[in-house]
């Protein structure tokens, strides 16, 4: 039979959930901002006199909508390398 | 994972010195070579890297605000950051703001000076006048003062650590030529951020500095000018 101790099953919790988390919070951010894009793209192709302001107002937007995308990936990466709940970190 | 967290490099009286802060100390020491070096020799450079700076503050604040006060405090971080973000391409060496602890310093001198500057500009009371406009609004925007600092602060150091613990990870994989391309796109993301850095604190300032007219006192202004 199992013997599955209290370290074993929160190893594995840890791993099925960094998985399905850094799966989500890769590809939902990319989606959105592929979506952004495309506006941005609509209205350089529609006044390419606005080119310049469409770019950097794009620019500064995808930086700021990037962010959670980063603060999953921390979760993420404490959650795998230092651990609070398992004795091998404290 | 050892080459991503901060190793101690040396005791001094008793206190352990990180990486982190030998990073930094070379880091200034590059900084404070380079703008000699430029004084003397070249000083129409050091003025395009002002009128950079001076153009990027500008595109953000609207057009009432005296740019050149807040120019320092603003120019500083700017290119502090410009050479923190980019110093992880050395080889074994992390970047100063690869470490929480730096990039919380800043946010939080940026979340210290929007006050203090809001408070010297329009003075005490008027200053939390315009906080509380509608009354309803004052826990949202205490609220939103301290998630704007916590997110420039945690923006600034998950991309710097990601790039530069990628590099480490594909650079203890295969070491020949395959971090290149990742250590350029760490350059890339580096200067990226240091641009949004300084965007995102002239707007907190310039949201701080601004002066709110209500609906009372635009009606006497219109009222005033007919």
């Amino acid at each position: 039979m199992w013997q599955l101790d209290p370290e074993t099953i929160i190893t594995i919790i840890t791993i099925l959930g960094a998985i399905i988390g850094i799966v989500l919070g890769a590809v939902i951010p990319a989606i959105m901002e592929g979506m952004a894009v495309k506006k941005a793209l609509d209205g350089i192709a529609k006044q390419p006199d606005a080119a310049n302001d469409l770019r950097t107002t794009l620019l500064i937007s995808m930086a700021l909508l990037e962010s959670t995308a980063i603060y999953v990936l921390l979760v993420i990466l404490v959650i795998l390398f230092a651990n609070p709940l398992l004795d091998r970190f404290f | 994972m050892e080459t991503v967290v901060p190793q101690p490099v040396f005791t001094l009286f008793g206190l352990t010195i990180n990486q982190t802060v030998v990073s930094t100390w070379v880091m200034m020491a590059i900084i404070i070579i380079i703008a000699i070096l430029i004084r003397k020799f070249k000083p129409a450079l050091g003025e395009m890297i002002i009128e950079l700076i001076n153009s990027i503050v500008h595109s953000v604040m609207p057009e009432e605000i005296k740019v050149s006060k807040y120019i320092s405090i603003l120019g500083t971080m700017a290119i502090f950051l410009l050479f923190a973000n980019i110093f992880g391409i050395f080889p074994q060496m992390l970047s100063p703001t690869a470490n929480i602890n730096t990039t919380i310093a800043l946010s939080v001198i940026v979340f210290f000076s929007v006050h203090v500057i809001g408070i010297i500009e329009k003075g005490f009371l008027r200053y939390f006048k315009d906080l509380a406009s509608p009354i309803f609004i004052f826990p949202l925007e205490i609220v939103s003062q301290f998630s704007r600092t916590l997110s420039l602060s945690l923006r600034l150091f998950g991309n710097i650590l990601s790039t530069d613990l990628i590099v480490a990870i594909v650079f203890s994989l295969i070491p020949f030529i395959a971090p290149l391309p990742l250590a350029a796109l760490g350059m890339l993301t580096g200067v990226l951020q240091a641009y949004i850095f300084l965007t995102l604190a002239s707007l907190y300032i310039a949201s701080g500095v601004e002066i709110q007219e209500t609906e009372k006192e635009r009606k006497a202004l219109k009222q005033a000018l007919k």
